[in-house]
């Protein structure tokens, strides 16, 4: 239509000779047009990256205090008779309570501190998880016991997140938890140097804690079940899925039959997560009589979901390599196999690994299959080594998150945030490794 | 038009090396190839001519079972070599291959080193016992190939870093490393310069010392450089062969003049 209003304009004046100077009409709109188009272009990407920026922004400004955490140091020393007591008791953690509020009596009364003025009981400034971990220490090093050693223990949940901002003076007095002279009188021990702050290794090392000690709990148990999965998912997916694509793409013929196998593929390609959940939940679990919350059912579960992604990506890279490859391979007498093996396979092995790394990363992040499968169960015990620990009770990243962010305390709104930074590291350096691969193997010709 | 000398060619030998009888190719209902009989000497270059799309390429490919690697592709008729039926159900397309060598019309060789170009058909058919005698046979195919003293100091560099013209005589050396006993070349010169394709077309004339080497070429000053015997063909049929010098002197066809003259094609 355009076309013809602007041919139809020098005829109107025919006299006047166009100059190179002078834009016409026609080139004024289309530059005009243009100019519009790079700047939709600009907005959209500025959108993006903003979305991004938030996003990243929220969640390391939720979850980098999760990596920080408040640590006592007390001396300690624990004599043979007051573990056999202990040991006695019918609350055992109580009793190794008392030994630690005695030791830290002692210890402040050292350091010239004195709870009683400022009506503190100092030990519930100590983490409810500080009783176990002494009493672990004991049972793990009974040769000993009698000697002074230095215990780390964890603070208090409400002691923590006073020295991350989360707990204020303001919200002490309102709190039955934790009060304002607790807060003073940590700022004094912290000043006596008997409470540290420093990096949390045990938020990437311990397994989640209850409810109310989530100072306690970390991503160990989820780290090593998501570990496990991705083995699974590896030595599964990817065997199965490069033969499946060799064979569909090099060997198979061409009819309907492998034009419906084509088309499922696909198709399976965009099934909703959770119906593979429910698909593994009746086959590996009701049927084939698995363990449940198992590393290896989430494993086949999540096999499940990424094979497609990884036979669409082999066939593509398959597809890739230029028909002149194999007439050379079979021209010299090779078999339709050794070209594959030898000329083709090579060739698309970047792209074969990118997907490869772009599905495991896709299953690392997946978390409603998981949930149907009872990776959702609380966990505080690591699995074995693989390959029985593939049948133990684990939890993952992604629901590691979920559960997290379903807890009342605030405390776990930092956890959660710490989890889907973990997980997006993760992820990152993986697609990281996608990116290297795909760059080192690449070959041009 | 100095290279044009059809009548000096002499055909130095009358052995049949490869028959064919009613051969016909389908691509699905396209009958692309039909009713073709030829009979092709040993020792000697023969040079397949037509207008585009007419077949020559097709029947070529016929003559190594490249076609079975097209799913539509079918063949009927009786193609012998050495009085052996290729098309028997006997006959292994990969044997058949490395007895009958094939370069394309575009450089294509093997994204991996010059010294594995060459290597890879001996390895694969085991022509070799050790290192010494691949080395020996890379050399010599090399040399065949007329690329040798070009590449003798980098033959661990890619064979894909090499220009058009080396790439091509790179391909021809790992045709002949095999030992075929035919070699066909498919338009080998189309992508190259004249330089180049002069070298190609020396190295032809060398090559029919040993092998039967057929040629498909579009450029009718090629085939009456290099070639002994000519097939014309036209819309899939075979319609003249004879001796080079006969078909661009004195054709029997109109059809062939017409093409030869430039009217048609």
């Amino acid at each position: 239509m355009t076309d013809a209003t602007a041919s139809g304009a020098p005829a109107a004046a025919p006299a006047k000779k166009s100059s190179l100077h002078v834009l016409d009409e026609r080139t004024k709109r289309r530059n005009a047009g243009e100019a519009r188009f790079r700047l939709y272009g600009a907005v959209a990407v500025c959108l993006g990256v903003l979305a991004l920026v938030g996003l990243l922004s929220s969640i390391l400004y939720n979850g980098l205090s999760a990596f920080r955490q408040a640590t006592l140091s007390i001396p300690v020393t624990i004599t043979a008779d007051e573990v056999e007591t202990a040991e006695a008791a019918l609350m055992k953690t109580g009793a190794y309570r008392t030994i630690i509020g005695n030791n830290l009596s002692a210890a402040l009364a050292d350091a010239g501190l004195d709870p009683a003025a400022t009506g503190v009981d100092p030990i519930d400034l100590v983490s409810g998880e500080a009783p176990a971990t002494l009493r672990n220490w004991v049972l793990t090093h009974p040769e000993r016991i009698g000697e002074e050693v230095q215990l780390h223990v964890l603070a208090n949940g409400r002691i923590d997140g006073y020295y991350k901002g989360r707990v204020t003076m303001q919200t002490a007095e309102l709190d039955g938890n934790v009060s304002p002279e607790q807060l003073r009188f940590a700022d004094e021990m912290r000043a006596a140097g008997l409470l540290t702050v420093g990096f949390n290794w045990g938020f990437l090392t311990l397994p989640d804690a209850s409810e109310n000690r989530p100072e306690a709990a970390g991503l160990g148990v989820a780290i090593l079940g998501s570990a496990y999965m991705m083995l699974v998912v590896l030595f599964l997916a990817l065997p199965i899925g490069v033969a499946a694509s060799i064979y569909l793409e090099e060997f198979a013929a061409k009819n309907w039959f492998t034009d419906l196998i084509e088309v499922n593929i696909s198709n399976l390609a965009a099934v909703p997560s959770i119906v593979f959940g429910i698909l593994g939940l009746a086959i590996f679990i009701n049927f084939a009589g698995l363990p449940q919350s198992a590393p290896i059912v989430g494993g086949l579960v999540l096999t499940l979901m990424t094979l497609p992604t990884i036979i669409i990506a082999t066939r593509a890279s398959l597809k890739a390599v230029p028909p002149s490859i194999r007439d050379a391979a079979l021209g010299v007498g090779a078999s339709k196999m050794q070209a594959v093996f030898h000329h083709v396979l090579p060739l698309a092995a970047p792209g074969i690994l990118t997907g490869t790394i772009i599905g495991l990363a896709q299953a690392l992040g997946e978390t409603a299959p998981l949930l149907l499968i009872g990776m959702v169960a609380f966990v505080r015990e690591y699995p074995a080594g693989p390959p029985e620990g593939l049948f133990d009770p684990a939890s993952a990243l992604p629901v590691q998150v979920y559960n997290w962010t379903q807890r009342a305390d605030p405390a776990f709104v930092e956890r959660a945030s710490g989890a889907i930074i973990v997980l997006l590291i993760f992820l990152f350096l993986m697609n990281l490794l996608a990116i290297f691969l795909r760059r080192r193997f690449e070959r041009r010709w | 038009m100095n290279d044009m000398r059809p009548l000096e060619r002499i055909v130095d030998t009358e052995t049949v090396k490869i028959s064919a009888r009613k051969c016909q190719v389908f691509y699905g209902d396209t009958h692309a190839i039909k009713d073709v009989d030829v009979d092709i000497l040993d020792k000697t270059v023969t040079a397949f001519i037509g207008p585009s799309g007419c077949g020559k390429s097709t029947f070529l490919r016929c003559l190594n079972r490249m076609n079975d690697t097209i799913d539509v592709a079918r063949v009927e008729g009786e193609i012998k070599i050495d009085d052996e039926d290729i098309y028997d159900t006997k006959v292994d397309p990969v044997q058949l291959r490395a007895k009958v060598g094939m370069v394309f019309q575009k450089p294509n060789p093997f994204p991996k080193s010059i010294y594995d170009n060459v290597a890879y058909g001996p390895k694969i058919h085991g022509l070799a016992r050790n290192k010494a005698e691949l080395d020996e046979i890379v050399e010599k195919a090399l040399r065949r190939g007329a690329i040798w003293d070009e590449v003798k100091d980098r033959l661990s560099e890619p064979g894909t870093g090499l220009s058009g013209g080396q790439q091509q005589r790179l391909c021809i050396a790992r045709a002949v490393a095999t030992e075929p006993e035919v070699l066909l070349m498919d338009e080998p010169c189309s992508a190259l310069d004249p330089i180049a394709t002069a070298q190609v077309e020396e190295l032809m004339d060398e090559l029919r010392q040993s092998y039967s080497v057929v040629i498909v070429t579009h450029s009718m000053q090629q085939a009456a450089r290099v070639s002994q015997r000519t097939a014309f063909f036209h819309l899939g049929y075979l319609v003249e062969y004879d001796e080079t010098g006969t078909i661009f002197t004195n054709p029997k066809d109109p059809r062939t003049e017409s093409y030869i003259t430039g009217r048609i094609g």
